[in-house]
């Protein structure tokens, strides 16, 4: 747990991937442009002492993360969220069947994230149900803007993608995590366009549907859409690194949310391994609010808030008990390969207080 | 923050040595494409650093320019190629204006379908329609931006919400000796001009008129008139982001919707220098890769 002036935080990653991008998986060379782009996010906000090489970030397995992840008590649980791009990768980038390896070994701190894609029809559907009931998942991560074959692209609003969407409802599948990022779609219409979750959050209200990288470049639009429909949710991967390298700007887009959202239904992920929540939890839980920012906001990124932001928030969506975990992970296995005992040992309570 | 003369190598500024060739001066075709907006980001591509060189050969300019990443939507580049070759060839000395994007996954459909005069729908031939779309909704973004720092001018000058969202295009008098600063052809540095120039905006059916700096005016006024928001001398200068009328009521929450848009683009722009710098520094250190 992390902890900040005697206060603990629990931190669930709730954004966390195990790719393999090696020179042999790629067989389109959107697959290597891809990883590259990665790691020129990787670069752009990750402290110089703490960047990868570029063959260590292909592929670092699944002990690294683990050691990533845990090795310092900086999360305390994560969540998988899978990109397949099976067009880019033969084995996939970072599947459902990937991220399992860790997931099964270590179930109490992993959460297990499927996909699907309305393009695959019918046996799509075998797919999802295969994906939940193997692994009982219940949340999915959608890449609206992956390529497949001549298809560039789907939209979550789609007929097809609403028979996905009543499948999970049908299936307990509350979670639902559209990727929300910068365009990479080579084409004109913009696969990456947060507007079709808003049809599909009011079509759906039991279902949760947590934007990744709180639709940016399109924080506007996403704004705008979660300040309307109550179960839309903003995941902080990619904005979150901004704490680190321009802390006025990551005043800013938090303040926004803030605004826009309140504090319960803004999550943090880390985007594992595009960056590290090793430091990058750190970052987070020390960054300030500008005063001129809290002025013209009226929001703070206090200890409450944090503990939400962090933890909280998302163990409510995936019926996490945060008192259980903390008392299950004093000895767990993972604790004990890092000596973490005493971040679980307290008897003060966690933050209980809604 | 940017230099914009960082971006070509030559020592070029004030530099007369084009001027005893037919073809047009360097300085010129700069300030053309300092015109040339990012289209998501609403800033100029020579601010951004884009602009990799102006290469003039007689009355041909030949502009090469880099993206900060391979993967930036290829609507956008062909968006800020078209623009750069058209800025360029405004010049009454340039015959013919060749744009080259490199370092781009579609550097070469991007690149010969531009120079060639083809469509976007030409270019990428599955693509589902034309940029249009997504050029009007990005103008549209970058419109609700300027309207921030217009009202904000606005407010600062003491004017209510009730006033502003009532003003209309005939309610601006410019004030200035100097009324088209604006749309001089090749004026070499008129910044300084708009920094002081000054509008008078009439309020109470005229009675009184209130004085503010007319760059937030213009910069928004030149986006609303270009996505057609605003055309007549009667049209309200000021709308929501889906173009209708502000309620006085909504005033705040459209206002706070203006502050949104400016924080997202400023976002990207933060996004967008870090993936540039990031990739000078890979290309940089890995040779010929």
């Amino acid at each position: 747990m992390y902890q900040q002036n005697g206060e603990d935080v629990f931190v669930i990653d709730a954004h966390v991937h195990l790719w393999d991008a090696r020179e042999d998986n790629i067989v389109h060379e959107g697959g290597e442009e891809f990883i590259q782009c990665f790691y020129d996010y990787h670069t752009t906000f990750t402290p110089d002492e703490r960047q990868w090489d570029m063959s260590e970030y292909r592929h670092y397995g699944a002990d690294r993360m683990v050691e990533d992840m845990f090795g310092n008590a900086a999360a305390d649980m994560g969540i998988f969220q899978p990109t397949y791009l099976t067009d880019f990768y033969d084995e996939g980038f970072n599947t459902t069947h990937q991220n399992a390896e860790l997931a099964t070994e270590y179930p109490e701190r992993f959460v297990l994230n499927g996909t699907f894609d309305p393009r695959d029809g019918d046996e799509g559907i075998e797919y999802l149900e295969e994906l939940h009931e193997t692994y009982d998942i219940s949340g999915v991560k959608l890449y609206t803007a992956e390529w497949r074959g001549d298809s560039k692209g789907w939209r979550l609003d789609d007929e097809e993608a609403f028979r996905f969407l009543e499948k999970c409802q049908e299936l307990g599948i509350e979670n639902v995590h559209p990727h929300k990022g910068p365009t990479i779609r080579p084409l004109n219409r913009d696969a990456f366009d947060v507007k079709d979750v808003d049809d599909a959050a009011s079509s759906f209200p039991e279902l949760n549907f947590v934007v990744e990288h709180v639709g940016l470049p399109r924080l506007d639009d996403f704004c705008w859409i979660a300040a309307q429909e109550p179960n839309v949710y903003g995941g902080l991967a990619v904005a979150a690194p901004f704490a680190q390298n321009r802390p006025g700007k990551f005043s800013e887009i938090l303040s926004e949310l803030l605004w826009w959202l309140g504090e319960d239904r803004v999550l943090f992920g880390s985007d594992y391994a595009i960056w590290n929540p090793d430091w990058l939890v750190e970052e987070v839980m020390e960054a300030e609010l500008t005063p001129e920012h809290r002025a013209e906001y009226g929001v703070e990124w206090d200890l409450e808030t944090k503990r939400k932001v962090m933890g909280e928030n998302a163990a409510d969506l995936y019926d996490i008990d945060i008192e259980e975990k903390r008392r299950t992970f004093q000895d767990d296995e993972i604790s004990q390969q890092f000596d973490l005992g005493d971040h679980y040992a307290s008897e003060e309570p966690a933050a209980a207080d809604d | 923050m940017s230099t914009p003369d960082s971006s070509d190598g030559d020592s070029d500024r004030g530099s007369r040595s084009d001027s005893d060739t037919v073809g047009p001066d360097r300085a010129a075709v700069r300030d053309r494409l300092d015109r040339v907006t990012d289209p998501e980001l609403d800033r100029s591509i020579v601010a951004l650093d884009y602009v990799d060189a102006i290469e003039i050969d007689g009355d041909r300019v030949t502009v090469r320019f880099t993206l900060p990443t391979a993967w930036c939507s290829p609507a956008f580049a062909w968006m800020m190629a078209i623009d750069a070759r058209d800025e360029v060839e405004t010049l009454p000395s340039v015959a013919d204006a060749r744009i080259i994007l490199d370092e781009h996954m579609h550097e070469q459909e991007i690149t010969r379908g531009v120079n060639e005069g083809r469509s976007f729908a030409e270019a990428f031939p599955d693509a589902d329609g034309d940029v249009a779309a997504v050029r009007a909704e990005l103008d549209e973004k970058a419109r609700v931006a300027r309207q921030y720092d217009a009202i904000e001018t606005l407010l600062d000058a003491g004017l209510d919400a009730e006033t502003i969202v009532e003003l209309t295009v005939a309610d601006l008098e410019r004030s200035a000796a100097n009324p088209s600063a604006a749309s001089a052809e090749t004026a070499s540095d008129p910044t300084d001009d708009d920094e002081r120039e000054q509008l008078s905006i009439y309020v109470q059916n005229r009675a009184v008129a209130v004085s503010v700096p007319a760059a937030p005016i213009d910069r928004y006024l030149e986006k609303a008139r270009e996505t057609g928001v605003v055309s007549a001398p009667d049209d309200v200068l000021f709308r929501t982001p889906e173009g209708q009328p502000i309620d006085a009521d909504s005033f705040d929450l459209v206002h706070r919707r203006g502050r949104l848009a400016q924080v997202n683009m400023s976002s990207q722009g933060g996004i967008c220098e870090g993936l540039q710098a990031a990739r000078e520094r890979r290309f940089e250190g890995a040779g010929d890769d």
